[in-house]
């Protein structure tokens, strides 16, 4: 008996990844982190071009700002929060995995982390929309 | 009782830059906890409104603790992400002759990104 996970192996298509039909908590874990650390290496990027408008100087930087106060990239931050939360927890997770650590409470131990995870997460959003 | 731990295993190849590739991303992930944090805490939810105005960036950035602080965080997220897109990409299973290109692009990608970062904090705090 496979103590996680799935007996299938890795998936090489990307959109294998989100199929999680007889998929156990170790695929959701490992498909949560592809997902999440692409969309990171998106923002990043992202996150590049914006701060650009800095060398644009004091007024186009200040126009940022108040575009990057409106309600949709709140919600946009509360994702970009979720994304950094998930993987960052997860990614610990592995790492200690990736050097024995914790590979048989695994399971649990993500479960744990995304708990800690979803209460943090809920911490950012209420500071995303009230600061 | 079969006690396979497969899946999430790191996914880089165990080759020389792979096994050095993945504990660089240990390292750096590690790193990422307290300088994404400190980033987080200091640019976004110490500000009132949660970003910094340009005068309060230029004075932030000149703080000579503050941009080696951010100078690490810029190496550290970019090298990290690129590892992770590399492993991604081999997971993928390229042709060879495609895969032979994935560390050089990667490489000038991150090396670009953090002159990039480097240049603009440069530029940013010279015309304060």
């Amino acid at each position: 008996m496979s103590l996680h996970s799935t007996n299938r192996a890795r998936p090489r298509k990307p959109w294998q990844w989100i199929d999680i039909r007889g998929r156990r908590t170790g695929m959701w874990a490992f498909a949560l982190n592809r997902l999440t650390g692409i969309g990171l290496v998106v923002y990043l990027y992202l996150h590049f071009v914006m701060l650009s408008q800095l060398f644009m100087g004091r007024a186009a930087w200040d126009g940022f700002v108040e575009l990057a106060h409106s309600p949709l990239v709140l919600a946009f931050d509360v994702v970009l929060f979720a994304g950094l939360i998930i993987h960052g927890l997860n990614g610990f997770r592995v790492a200690l995995n990736g050097f024995g650590i914790g590979v048989r409470q695994q399971k649990t131990f993500f479960y744990g982390l995304m708990a800690v995870g979803a209460l943090l997460l809920a911490i950012s959003t209420y500071l995303i929309f009230t600061l | 009782m079969q006690t396979t731990a497969t899946v999430n295993t790191p996914a880089q190849p165990r080759s020389a830059i792979g096994t050095l590739g993945w504990i660089w991303q240990v390292v750096t992930g590690a790193a990422l906890i307290p300088l994404a944090g400190l980033h987080m805490i200091a640019q976004h939810f110490m500000v009132e409104g949660g970003l910094r105005g340009f005068d309060q960036v230029q004075s932030y950035l000149s703080n000579p603790i503050v941009w080696p602080i951010e100078l690490l965080f810029l190496i550290s997220v970019v090298s990290h992400a690129l590892l992770g897109v590399r492993a991604i990409l081999i997971d993928l299973g390229p042709a060879p002759r495609l895969a032979r290109l994935i560390d050089p692009i990667l490489w000038v990608v991150g090396i670009a990104s953090v002159a990039y970062g480097a240049w603009l904090t440069y530029a940013i705090v010279s015309a304060a």
